[in-house]
């Protein structure tokens, strides 16, 4: 069991009681961030790249419309690294770098690490350091001691707040050195919850389509694009994975079964696939409703694809939308009232949006002649999609539902498709040819800028980023 | 040529032992499940009957010549090539009665019949050449009454994977309608869209995608009519 404490101290109170809100942001002009040095270098499997905001100057808007920018975040070297030997020391520094990139992905921190902090005389009597560190513009300390108990690891960590010099989140895990991940992340994700009020999203999921072993398969990766795996294995063709909002299924399409695509639904703890549509044609664009009970999907009806939704059993199958041409591609609103999709309707390829009882029609796009792949955010206040900008090529854009007013996420690049935020909201995943073949990244949902790649292998695409995962 | 035949025949019946596991599986809804285990009983009975009518024919020709000359060669004499022993038959193999669906496409598509239909960029409806093509393909598909079709439809890589597969099931769809307009029964032809799944060209220049925006024909049955 992991033993977990917390101190809050009152010194924290500006920055806790602070929820940062994603929205669009201008980069500042005139204030150069330097680049985060990391330490150790990651593993030759891991996935190469920054974090979103690496190199970017971010301002985080608070609720009350004043802005800050990021918290600068001193991180010095682990100091008993050198006692744990083997697997512990692995486990260890498996730990701190985790922790360093989940913190620094979160965008919220500007990190300081040991390059930058070499230049500090450090005693380790926090009253004498925690000058030092500001003297070098820190914020904040986070302190981290690492000890070996058995097979087990005990990870004790401080986030300290450099001008009243008073820990305000204080954390103990214990956990074998596999967990060492899970640990670091989890770590991560409550400093993020208590300076932003919102969970960080380190233990989500994304699930997407590649063909690196042979047919299209359904695949997982962590967040990071850590520890990538294959669920499906039918050696067909299977494509459009879909989260369940709980994160016990996804939702996908496959050709194997031989009459066309069908819906089917994969356990993601047991393995197990079972049939949710498999009957009628071209059934195809799983999504789930907020309560995780329906999906709503296309199919071909007549001369026309149109939306329908059922249980996920299958049942109850009824038409949402009727109209001449394509209606494909839905998904289902945050609040579950709503389901945006791509129709034909109007002679080009727009996203229009329909309450969930087919009533309250809306075309939401009127930018170009092609636009597909509607993704909401968390928040339900906006919808990114992919836009044709040329012939060959998609960007990104994001459309804001109130004002219609739309953003282009991307320009230039190859071209870039299936966008998915992130729980929070504050990351897009999407495809992209950008690197060549077709591969995942993730972006920054406000500045469309500073694209990490995720996967490497083979073609990659249609990426679904969990909810918070239980 | 004869072993092979009956070979693959065989490997149908394998094919099908596949397919019944799968219909074990798929158990959605009772309804469903009939139909496929009616389906995969109809099928087993049918490739049973193959390898029943390849042994059939191959039985009495056996008498007749030696099916495998090499395993057991024949006299080392002189032969004439123009003399025919009299006791051999000489049957001229109609390809259209190949059992192997794949090599009975292969020929298809050598000699020119049902041939792919092509369509603009973002379209699904018939150009000119379409309709010429489908036209010749409704008349023999209406001389030919015994085969069933799959009517493919295809996309080039422009353009999302979802769109594009209701794209495929599109131009798949206008292809069937005008074959049906054309007399050729409904129940002979099924679709299936692959949207850009199934490339038959794979690089991103204009004559690749050109050949990738199609409605392709397969073979895939036979009518009772066989």
């Amino acid at each position: 069991m992991m033993h977990s404490r917390s101190i809050r101290a009152a010194g924290a109170v500006l920055i806790a009681a602070a929820s940062w809100v994603a929205q669009a942001e201008q980069q500042q002009p005139g204030n150069p961030t330097p680049p985060s040095g990391a330490p150790v270098s990651p593993p030759a499997s891991a996935p190469q790249g920054g974090g979103a905001a690496t190199g970017t100057t971010i301002t985080i808007v608070m609720p009350d419309g004043s802005t800050r920018a990021q918290i600068v975040l001193a991180v010095p070297p682990l100091a008993n690294l050198a006692a744990l030997q083997g697997t512990a020391g692995t486990a260890a520094r498996t730990v701190d770098q985790t922790l360093r990139r989940d913190l620094d992905k979160s965008g919220i921190f500007r990190l300081q690490e040991a390059e930058e902090l070499a230049v500090l005389s450090l005693t380790g009597d926090l009253g004498h350091d925690a000058d030092q560190y500001r003297s070098l513009g820190a914020e904040m300390l986070l302190q981290n001691e690492i000890k070996q108990d058995g097979d087990r690891l005990v990870i004790e960590g401080r986030l300290i707040d450099l001008a009243s010099r008073q820990p305000i989140v204080g954390k103990r895990y214990r956990g074998t050195f596999d967990l060492a991940r899970r640990i670091a992340h989890t770590f991560a994700d409550e400093i993020i919850l208590y300076l932003t009020g919102k969970r960080g999203v380190a233990l989500t999921s994304i699930a997407f389509s590649s063909d690196r072993d042979g047919e299209k398969e359904i695949y997982l990766m962590d967040y990071d694009g850590y520890d990538q795996r294959r669920i499906t294995g039918h050696r067909s063709i299977s494509m459009s994975p879909a989260w369940s909002p709980t994160g016990d299924v996804l939702s996908y399409v496959s050709y194997f079964g031989g009459d066309g695509p069908a819906i089917y639904l994969a356990d993601i703890l047991s393995g197990r696939k079972s049939p949710v549509i498999t009957s009628g044609s071209l059934n195809s664009s799983p999504t789930f409703s907020r309560d995780g009970r329906r999906i709503a999907f296309a199919r071909l009806i007549g001369a026309n694809i149109e939306i329908f939704i059922c249980r996920r059993d299958g049942s109850e199958l009824r038409q949402l939308t009727s109209s001449p041409g394509i209606d494909t591609n839905p998904a289902w609103s945050p609040n579950g009232n709503e389901i945006a999709f791509t129709s034909s309707r109007s002679g080009s390829v727009q996203i229009y949006v329909v309450d969930a009882e087919g009533t309250n029609l809306r075309r939401v796009t009127f930018e170009g002649d092609y636009n597909d792949g509607a993704a909401w955010s968390p928040d339900g206040t906006r919808i990114a999609f992919a836009s044709r900008t040329q012939q060959n090529r998609f960007d990104l854009s994001l459309v804001d539902l109130v004002t219609l007013a739309t953003q282009r996420l991307t320009s230039g690049g190859g071209s870039n498709e299936s966008p998915a935020f992130s729980p929070d909201g504050r990351r897009i995943a999407f495809s992209s040819t950008r690197a060549g073949g077709v591969q995942i990244f993730v972006m920054d949902a406000r500045l469309g800028s500073e694209a990490e790649q995720l996967t490497f292998e083979g073609a990659n695409r249609a990426p679904d980023w969990s909810g918070y995962l239980p | 040529m004869k072993p092979e035949r009956s070979g693959s025949a065989l490997g149908l019946c394998y094919i099908q032992a596949d397919a019944g596991s799968t219909g074990v599986w798929v158990r959605a809804d009772t309804k469903e499940k009939e139909m496929n285990t009616r389906r995969i009983i109809w099928m087993a009975v049918l490739a049973l009957s193959m390898v029943v009518t390849a042994c059939a024919k191959k039985a009495p020709k056996t008498s007749d010549v030696n099916a495998n000359p090499v395993a057991t060669p024949a006299p080392a004499t002189d032969v004439n090539p123009q003399a025919r022993p009299a006791n051999v038959d000489t049957t001229e193999v109609n390809p259209l009665n190949d059992p192997d669906l794949a090599r009975l496409n292969d020929y298809l598509l050598k000699q020119g019949l049902l041939g792919d239909v092509f369509f603009d960029f973002d379209r699904a409806d018939l150009r000119d050449d379409a309709r010429e093509r489908l036209s010749k393909n409704a008349d023999w598909l209406r001389s030919h009454p015994e085969f069933e079709v799959t009517l493919e439809g295809h996309c080039d890589e422009r353009g999302t994977n979802e769109y594009n597969l209701a794209l495929g099931a599109r131009r798949s769809g206008s292809a069937r309608d005008y074959i049906t307009s054309l007399g050729v029964a409904n129940a002979r032809i099924r679709s299936i869209s692959y949207g850009e799944e199934r490339p038959q060209c794979t690089s991103s220049t204009e004559s690749c995608w050109g050949m990738n925006r199609r409605a392709h024909f397969v073979v895939t049955g036979r009518t009772n009519l066989g």
